[in-house]
């Protein structure tokens, strides 16, 4: 690990501002570390500044509230805490289970809700520094994952510079519920879709986020919706726990006499991104879900799926991960 | 309760102790190599190459020296002095320097030591390499490869099993199945990283490291360093797992001591768990072809298996399982043949259950395909070839439950309740599965050494420089002691794990309890034989002129069968002495009395299995339940039930704990382990534990271990088979089988991952 | 009532190279951080390395080395300790970061040599063979129990899967937690 400057700051403002526009070199924020310190004992990152925002906790960073409109989730709240807490469990199940079924007990129990959102890929080749190419790593210096061992890597939202998975699993259940997210920056405040948070590759695979240099992620919000109560998150894994997942699915319906009037779905472990499956939801609208809307609907979510190998199997194995969890999702009684 | 860790014993049976070191173990006190203190200590840290073979052009070390606290950098410019020892006479491989040329990807190319674990990591990722790369040769079919017979290359399988004209038994059998399985790399991954830490007295050197051989590593670094092997005094009191990846001396500790004696400080490596994929061995990928030919009754006539297993470049490392599986079954004929294929990967080396882990998954798997290829009942099939004489040379087994343990896992398991028709049983959305195979492992015993001091108020110490890796050494070698001495458990203490202790063989081979108990045992016997012999012969006493054969030791004293008995204390008084110790040497038949010599100086050889005039083995049972989900595939493992003889057993804790985990352990390569190559580099790129699967706690549901009565006085004195590398043996071909029964697909590659269930 | 030591993690050398010791934020990134950490109860005025983990700091500092090392990347739990009560793992765990809080390791656990019923389920069900894990274990085996993680042997191996264990003690890690649980609550309720 390289030496770096520690600070800790207790106000936003200090935060942004230590890490902020002006900042010379290259700085991070510190919340849980999950990612952060994996990552710099690895060499992959090498901040020179980490600023420690774990103090900022108190404010409205460290808060779950409900509301008439929706539920509104501090970003320093931590994972566990998010995923044990009635209301989201209660109103926002595919909230809660898709934080309780990411990593373990220990790394829920650190790893923040903004830091979640901000997990870097698992993909070896960007891991590991000794392999030379990887464009999200080293612009320019190619992608060792497309001809390389790719079981884990993307079939969505790919590019010929970059098939990192994005790994997390909170991010689909926000992308589904059309979530936002704060911000606040030494420019100020503003607000902007979840969806539009995270970039895809293209030929900028560097480039994972829309946020802006010191910027910092305050909370999430989550609009409340009829399809809220109705919803699962579905993970598909080798191991039963502690392990990303292979094909996962966020689904949210709201049904009327059996038939979907809306339906939110998002998928992961297949993506580039936090994957919002519009043409599946789409297919489905006033349908009533059966084996043939499902499958419309799992064929619709991955008409423009490439694999690359040894991921092939993702694309069959994701359609039947989404069927399985719209005929999860409209049995669940409510 | 009932407590299922600790079965109740039955006939030859020992009892289920806890573990001796069990309060050290759940206090953080239990010492670890890299947990001892030593003085003021500097930290070293690897740095491995990135290409798998090449040549180091240029080593630039000027930001790494810029660091501060940086102390020292060995790379291959100053490590010359270090010298060479032969793969298989000490060393886990030939590649043993730091370069300049590469052989393997993860080569120990450079030792960075600073006065902290951060600067010397900080420093070591600034060392900047510069090679000539050469495109590497990784596995199985990658163009360079070179192929060899191991009967030509390796001086353990000169020869292996053939009986009558196996070609012939093929062309007029039947039935005749004819296929081909394929198991990958894996690696050992101990919780505990590969740690060295060295330290310096004068001109003797003291190394504490991981270790399932201290003599061997002893000797070991003496040799590469040039020094007298009693200048060198390697400490590994427990090792924090082991799997065969500590039995022999790998080329850190050697760097790491001459390290410190550069430095004239103790120097401590803890290796990445990265780097621990190819600075330590590994079970290298296999491949089988396997005939059976069979009757219509199910009588097997002929059986041909021939395996590829890979090696490194210069190291023809190779486990030729078929040495046992030509032993298993009555099969009329056997053709085996083993080829070497040679790559550019770091050595392989022992991982539990070496030899048997990929023959006999191949072979129970195609036991499991004839079966249903003649409409049997798979264990019905193996009861028409179960056999109490091996196929080669018709020679006995000294003891074999192999169909008691069907019985009993049978029963225990609910077999009868298993419809045939694969794809016929299922439970709401997941298809259930049963499935059945046979785990059996040689019986390896070897020489050892035991001291044994006994004091008056019966209280006894035991040195032997056996290996504490989990098996529970510490205990079943007090359990020994303490029976024989007369005393209780608790009044033992045990030191194992030191090479100035009298030495005990390698802990693997499952040798331990076998070996060590041996030599305990009989250096216990002359303890006793001195305490009779005072009783007897003295003017006086209660015991005076008995005859010794009617003499027992209890509870601290010489009694006879009559009741009549001497205090310990009232005997030693007697003698004049104030301790009785005893130092004895324990070498199994078949082996000449040299084997101690060998063993002081770091060379151990064992007998058993299929080699003698009987052929020696513990066998088991193992029937398992699996579900896979209907559409997304996921493969779950509910229930496993083994059934296992071994001979005697020291301790029903002990060994249940030791099978209950070996069945985890085969769940886990059936389905979860592999170790992924990048063909273009020849490297290992899931070389960190969220990536390299082992089953987690939400895995495992039922284990049910069945203990089975088996009486063998052939094995050794102590009676014991050893199982430590038995119940991992077969499970894979268990749940292959059962993937099959509840699906209809028939894995030949391991591991079954869910994505080779997913066609229509 | 706690006690303070001095745990100095700069070398003897270094330190001498340095007219004054540095502070935080003195912009000198391998100037050490002071700052203090309570320990099964004891403080501990410290100056280490930026960074330095939680548990590299417990096992090279303090001399606690009853909390492993096994990944140093947060996958295998053999790190476990409790930070204000919480399992965390050591390893991604800056120890300046922890700084003020209270950490609690294996060995904190036992009381006047009385065995924390957890460690005594341990030993009673044989949880473990080399040991190695062990520490992580129960220290996340307490945990689990205190979250209310243990009601149910299904929710004790999800809850505890966290804890890698390659001898594969597992399903006497779940029985040794569903004897401990009913004696914790007894003796939280003493």
């Amino acid at each position: 690990m390289r030496p770096f400057i520690y600070e800790r700051v207790s106000d936003w403002a200090a935060a942004t501002q230590a890490a902020g526009g002006g900042a010379s070199a290259p700085v991070s924020y510190l919340a849980g570390g999950t990612t952060l310190v994996d990552l710099m004992r690895l060499d992959v990152m090498r901040p020179q500044r980490v600023i420690d925002i774990n103090a900022l906790q108190d404010g409205r960073y460290g808060r779950i509230e409900l509301g008439q409109n929706g539920l509104r989730l501090g970003a320093l709240v931590r994972m566990a805490d998010a995923a044990a807490h009635p209301d989201v469990r209660h109103h926002y199940p595919v909230i809660g289970q898709s934080l309780q079924l990411a990593a373990s007990a220990q790394l829920r129990n650190m790893a923040s809700l903004g830091g979640n959102v901000l997990q870097r890929t698992r993909c070896t080749y960007f891991r590991d520094v000794s392999y030379a190419a990887c464009n999200k790593r080293n612009p320019g210096s190619g992608c060792a994952a497309l001809a390389g061992v790719n079981r884990m890597h993307a079939v969505l939202g790919g590019s010929d510079h970059c098939i990192a998975t994005y790994p997390g699993d909170f991010g689909q259940a926000l992308i589904a519920l059309d979530a936002t997210v704060d911000l606040i920056s030494p420019d100020g405040a503003r607000t902007i879709p979840f969806a539009k948070l995270h970039r895809q590759p293209g030929d900028t695979p560097d480039q994972e986020t829309m946020l802006r240099p010191g910027e910092l992620i305050v909370s999430f919000t989550v609009p409340a919706g009829p399809w809220t109560r109705r919803s699962l998150y579905l993970k598909v894994r080798d191991r039963q726990s502690y392990e990303f997942a292979l094909a996962s699915a966020a689904v949210a319906l709201d049904l009327e006499d059996g038939a979907v009037r809306e339906a939110r779905i998002a998928l992961g472990g297949v993506a580039t991104v936090p994957w919002r499956a519009a043409d599946a939801e789409a297919a489905l609208r006033g349908k009533t879900i059966d084996e043939q809307t499902a499958m419309a609907a799992a064929d619709a979510a991955f008409a423009g799926a490439q694999g690359h190998g040894h991921n092939d199997f993702k694309i069959e194995l994701g359609k039947r991960t989404l069927r399985r969890a719209l005929r999860q999702a409209a049995a669940l009684e409510i | 309760m009932a407590n299922a860790a600790a079965p109740t014993p039955k006939a030859n049976m020992g009892a289920p102790a806890p573990r001796v070191d069990a309060r050290l173990k759940v206090t953080g006190q239990a010492r670890y190599p890299s947990d001892t203190p030593v003085g003021n200590p500097a930290f070293a840290v690897l740095v491995t190459s990135t290409i798998a073979t090449g040549r180091i052009e240029r080593l630039d070390l000027d930001g790494a020296r810029a660091v501060p606290g940086v102390l020292d950098i060995l790379t291959y410019e100053n490590t010359g002095e270090l010298k060479g020892v032969k793969f298989g006479q000490g060393s886990s491989t030939s590649i043993e320097d730091l370069g300049p040329e590469i052989q393997q990807a993860g080569q120990i190319i450079a030792v960075v030591v600073a006065d902290t674990f951060e600067a010397a990591t900080d420093a070591a990722s600034r060392v900047k390499p510069t090679y000539s790369e050469q495109t590497p040769s990784a596995t199985f079919g990658s163009p360079g490869v070179t192929q060899e017979d191991a009967t030509k290359v390796s001086p353990q399988h000169k020869h292996l099993p053939q009986a009558g004209d196996a070609e012939a038994a093929f062309a007029g059998a039947p039935v005749v199945i004819d296929l081909e399985y394929e198991t990958p790399p894996q690696h050992h991954n101990p919780m505990e990283l590969f740690t060295t830490t060295c330290a310096w007295t004068a001109d003797h050197l003291t190394v504490y490291e991981p270790s399932q051989f201290v003599y061997g590593l002893k000797n070991g670094v003496a040799q590469r360093l040039g020094i007298d092997p009693d200048k060198v005094r390697v400490v590994s009191s427990y090792a924090g797992g082991a799997f065969g990846s500590k039995g022999t001396m790998t080329p850190r500790t050697a760097m790491i001591a001459l390290a410190a004696k550069r430095l004239n400080r103790p120097v401590k490596l803890v290796a990445t768990r990265a780097q621990g994929f190819t600075i330590a061995t590994y079970r290298a990928e296999t491949r089988h072809h396997i005939r059976l030919g069979a009757a219509r009754d199910g009588k097997l006539v002929g059986y041909s298996h021939e395996g590829f297993e890979v090696s490194s470049r210069p190291d023809p490392y190779v486990v030729a399982g078929v040495e046992d599986s030509a032993q298993l079954y009555a099969f009329g004929a056997v053709a085996t043949k083993v080829n070497v294929v040679h790559a550019d990967r770091n050595t392989p080396g022992y991982m539990r259950s070496p030899p048997v882990v990929p023959y006999i998954y191949a072979l129970e798997s195609a036991m499991d395909e004839m079966a249903q290829k003649l409409g049997m009942d798979p264990i019905a099939f193996r009861r028409v070839n179960d056999t109490m004489n091996s196929p080669i040379g018709n020679r006995p087994y000294s003891s074999r439950s192999l169909m008691t343990c069907y019985d009993q896992a049978a029963a225990a398991f609910g077999w009868k309740d298993r419809n045939p028709q694969p794809g016929a049983m299922r439970d709401g959305d997941w298809l259930v599965g049963y499935g059945c195979a046979t785990a059996v492992y040689p019986t390896h015993t070897g020489p050892a050494a035991a001291r044994v001091r006994l004091k008056p108020n019966g209280e006894a110490r035991v040195q032997i420089a056996a290996h504490e890796i989990g098996n529970g050494a510490y205990t079943v070698i007090g359990q020994m002691a303490a029976e024989r001495l007369g005393i209780d458990l608790a009044s033992v203490t045990v030191e194992i794990g030191d090479s100035r202790l009298p030495p005990a063989p390698v802990a693997g081979g499952s040798n331990t309890t076998a070996s060590s108990c041996s030599a305990v045992k009989k250096t216990c016997n002359l303890i006793r034989a001195r305490l009779f012999h005072a009783a007897v012969t003295a003017n006086d006493g209660p015991l005076a002129g008995r005859s010794a054969d009617d003499l027992m030791l209890q509870d601290g004293k010489v009694v006879a069968n009559d009741g009549a008995g001497e205090s310990f204390a009232d005997i030693f008084r007697r003698m004049g002495v104030a301790v009785v110790e005893d130092y004895a040497e324990f070498v199994p038949d078949g082996l000449k009395p040299q084997a101690i010599a060998d063993l002081y100086a770091g060379k151990v050889d064992m007998v058993g299995g299929s080699h003698g005039d009987k052929v020696m083995y513990a066998m088991g049972a193992e029937l398992v339940e699996v579900r896979v989900h209907v559409l997304t595939r996921e493969i779950r493992v509910p229930r496993i039930v083994g059934a296992f003889a071994a001979g005697r057993l020291m301790n029903t804790r002990t060994v249940h704990s030791q099978l209950m985990g070996g069945m985890i352990w085969g769940i886990s390569s059936a389905l979860h382990e592999a170790t992924e190559i990048d063909p273009r580099y020849a490297r290992y790129v899931n070389d960190n534990l969220a990536d390299y699967m082992i089953p987690v706690n939400a895995d495992v549901d039922q284990v049910q271990v069945i203990l089975v009565s088996e009486v063998d006085h052939d094995v050794n004195p102590a009676g014991v088979k050893g199982l430590g590398e038995l119940a991992n043996v077969g499970t894979a071909a268990a749940i292959t089988n059962a993937v099959h029964h509840a699906t209809g697909i028939r894995v030949r590659k391991l591991p079954i991952r869910l994505e080779k269930l997913l066609q229509a | 009532m706690a006690s303070v030591s001095t745990a100095t993690v700069v070398p003897a050398f270094a330190r001498a190279s340095r007219a004054t010791p540095a502070a935080a934020n003195s912009g000198d990134a391998r100037a050490p951080s002071d700052f203090t950490l309570t320990v099964n109860g004891r403080d501990h005025r410290l100056a280490v390395d930026s960074r330095t983990s939680l548990l590299d700091l417990l096992r090279e500092h303090l001399a606690l080395t009853g909390t492993k090392k096994g990944c140093d990347h947060g996958q295998c739990g053999a790190c476990t300790v409790l930070l204000d009560g919480r399992r965390v793992v050591s390893c991604l765990t800056l120890a300046v970061a922890a700084q003020g809080r209270a950490v609690t390791t294996i060995e904190g656990l036992a009381k006047n040599g009385e065995l924390h019923p957890m460690q005594q389920a341990f030993i009673d069900h044989d949880a473990f063979q080399c040991g190695y894990c062990t520490p992580g274990q129960i220290m996340s085996a307490i945990a689990c129990v205190n979250e209310g993680h243990a009601e149910t042997d299904a929710d004790i191996r999800e809850y505890m899967s966290g804890n890698l264990c390659r001898c594969a003690a597992y399903p006497n890690i779940v029985a040794a937690v569903r004897q401990a649980r009913p004696a914790m609550k007894t003796a939280s309720r003493d």
